[in-house]
């Protein structure tokens, strides 16, 4: 894959050149900032871009109104932003994104999980391929908030676990192997999440992952706000 | 200071199981502000309630020898004007003087606290900030370089089954382990010394401190501008102690957390459909709260009568 990584620590930088590069990866530019995320971006056009939210000038969401400006220019690009912390505001806005525009290639994770090296760049492979990645804690806060919204009848333990793989990325296979269950199980479990949220499953992996979560996120009716002042009930 | 803070704010101060926390309730005015203990303050008053009645009795007894014709009545009106000047008036005038004095140190020292306390509080953003580009940088570098060696070490482990080597994996893999969790209590750290939320300012802080919490929160956001950074540090921190408290002690199953900012005043509601019965009591974490929001001449009040529902209301100033 040919990556551009934008990580404002240039520490934190040159690791993921050298784990990438370890791989086998191509880093054809590393930037500190978004401005210079665009501009490497636009000019590389690579497989996957690695996106850090706090960057310069402002270091509060810099990196996710970038990486849903790539997504909007560059179909091609995946991009999975990391954080130090998790923001459930970023990823909903991000996947309402992603989902607005019809195709997935995003994904959201803590940085620590760059700690477990074939996972992340396995997670990059999916995002440069059109998947998900999502943090696993991402996904437990927007059930948490779904749940307050809607009233809706809570998923079970189980497929709580499924949609937290799916939205990971996994396919039904490797979810079965995780949980040690059937891939008829998995299915099952599938089809349940989504008569729970009454949507209609869809073919391929990555568009029902995004509708369950463009559905449980405040989705692109919440724009990020320009203005420090913010309403909202 | 709070701009015309209401005595009332609520409504609610009549009912059974309220509790606000203000300043101790301003002595008598003649009782001088040098006499701040009890007891002291119970000492002055029997004195001076002793001369007030000597003075009564001196006055009654001497216009009775001055109606009767006895003139020499008169003279117990000195010891009466004497009573009633080192009892009543002395103190009062002495202390109008200190008042005239001490109101340009008062001003000055609200001056002085609100630098300290918005200093204070920029202190532990550039911490936080510190903490991010430094240590915590640091530990996720560390923490990759180890999974690539974990990784290497692996392959070189399976290819060769030296024993040797394998005990280095150990170490190395343990090493990692012992990073991560490092990185995950450098995280909670930093976040307990400023939320890094606050950044994007107060609603979105508050709203992602919602969406983090155990219980479902309603929430109400009316924050057209933002306050200081301090005051906004103590709302957030304040709200995130409250939604805490709801979840952990009053069996509530819903939550509503009311934030509005209007000319000079925050005002922060948490209210919740639990058991009521909480209290500001010595030890408890409603007093911790109250304590900080005093830092600011904010005010918190409790109504939380038993059986429920509690509703916590925090007013604090725009500014420290």
């Amino acid at each position: 894959m040919r990556i551009v990584v934008a990580e404002d620590s240039a520490i934190i930088r040159a690791g993921l050149a050298e784990i990438l590069a370890d791989r086998g990866h191509v880093v054809v530019a590393a930037v500190g900032n978004a401005e210079d995320l665009q501009s490497a971006v636009d000019k590389h056009h690579p497989d996957a871009a690695v996106v850090d939210v706090r960057m310069p000038p402002g270091y509060t969401d810099e990196g996710i109104r970038a990486a849903i400006a790539i997504r909007r220019d560059h179909p091609g690009t995946g991009v999975l932003v990391f954080s130090q912390y998790i923001e459930t505001r970023h990823a909903a806005n991000l996947l309402g994104a992603a989902s607005g525009s019809g195709a997935a290639g995003v994904g959201y994770l803590l940085k620590d999980r760059v700690g477990d090296v074939s996972e992340f760049v396995e997670a990059l492979s999916r995002v440069a391929a059109g998947g998900t990645a999502l943090d696993p804690e991402v996904v437990t806060q927007l059930l948490r908030a779904s749940r307050r919204a809607d009233g809706l009848g809570a998923l079970t333990a189980r497929e709580h676990d499924v949609l937290a793989l799916m939205a990971e990325g996994r396919s039904n296979g490797a979810i079965a192997d995780t949980l040690v269950i059937s891939e008829r199980a998995v299915e099952k479990h599938v089809a349940n999440i989504f008569s729970k949220f009454s949507l209609t499953p869809s073919e391929t992996d990555h568009r029902r992952v995004l509708a369950v979560l463009r559905y449980l996120g405040p989705g692109p009716a919440d724009p990020l706000p320009d203005h420090p002042g913010s309403r909202s009930s | 200071m709070l701009r015309s803070p209401s005595p009332n704010p609520d409504g609610l101060t009549s009912q059974q199981g309220d509790e606000t926390m203000q300043p101790p309730t301003r002595p008598a005015p003649w009782i001088a502000r040098s006499i701040s203990t009890e007891f002291g303050r119970r000492h002055v008053r029997g004195v001076a309630i002793t001369r007030l009645l000597v003075a009564i009795a001196a006055v009654t007894v001497g216009s009775i020898l001055c109606v009767s014709g006895q003139w020499w009545g008169a003279l117990l009106f000195v010891p009466a004007a004497l009573n009633l000047w080192f009892a009543y008036l002395m103190p009062r005038w002495k202390r109008a003087l200190d008042d005239l004095k001490s109101g340009p140190r008062v001003r000055e020292l609200e001056r002085s606290r609100a630098l300290v306390v918005e200093d204070a509080a920029a202190r532990l953003r550039r911490i936080e900030q510190d903490l991010h580009d430094g240590a915590q940088a640091q530990m996720v570098a560390v923490v990759m370089k180890l999974g690539l060696a974990r990784d290497r070490l692996g392959n070189a482990v399976a290819e060769s089954g030296q024993r040797d080597l394998e005990r280095v994996l150990e170490l190395v893999d343990a090493a990692h382990r012992g990073a991560m969790e490092a990185i995950t209590e450098l995280r909670d750290l930093a976040h307990g010394i400023h939320p890094p939320a606050l950044a994007e300012g107060l609603g979105a802080a508050l709203a992602a401190l919602a969406a983090r919490s155990d219980l479902p929160v309603d929430l109400d956001l009316d924050l057209p501008e933002r306050p200081s950074a301090a005051i906004e540090v103590i709302a957030y921190f304040c709200a995130a102690e409250l939604l805490t408290n709801a979840a952990k002690h009053s069996g509530a199953r819903h939550v509503t957390l009311e934030t509005t900012h209007h000319p000079g005043l925050v005002r922060l509601r948490v209210s919740d459909d639990g058991s009521g019965g909480a209290r500001i009591a010595a030890g408890g974490g409603l007093v911790g709260l109250a304590d900080r929001v005093k830092t600011v001449d904010g005010r918190l009040h409790v109504a939380s009568p038993a059986g429920g529902p509690t509703v916590v209301t925090i007013e604090l100033p725009s500014h420290a």
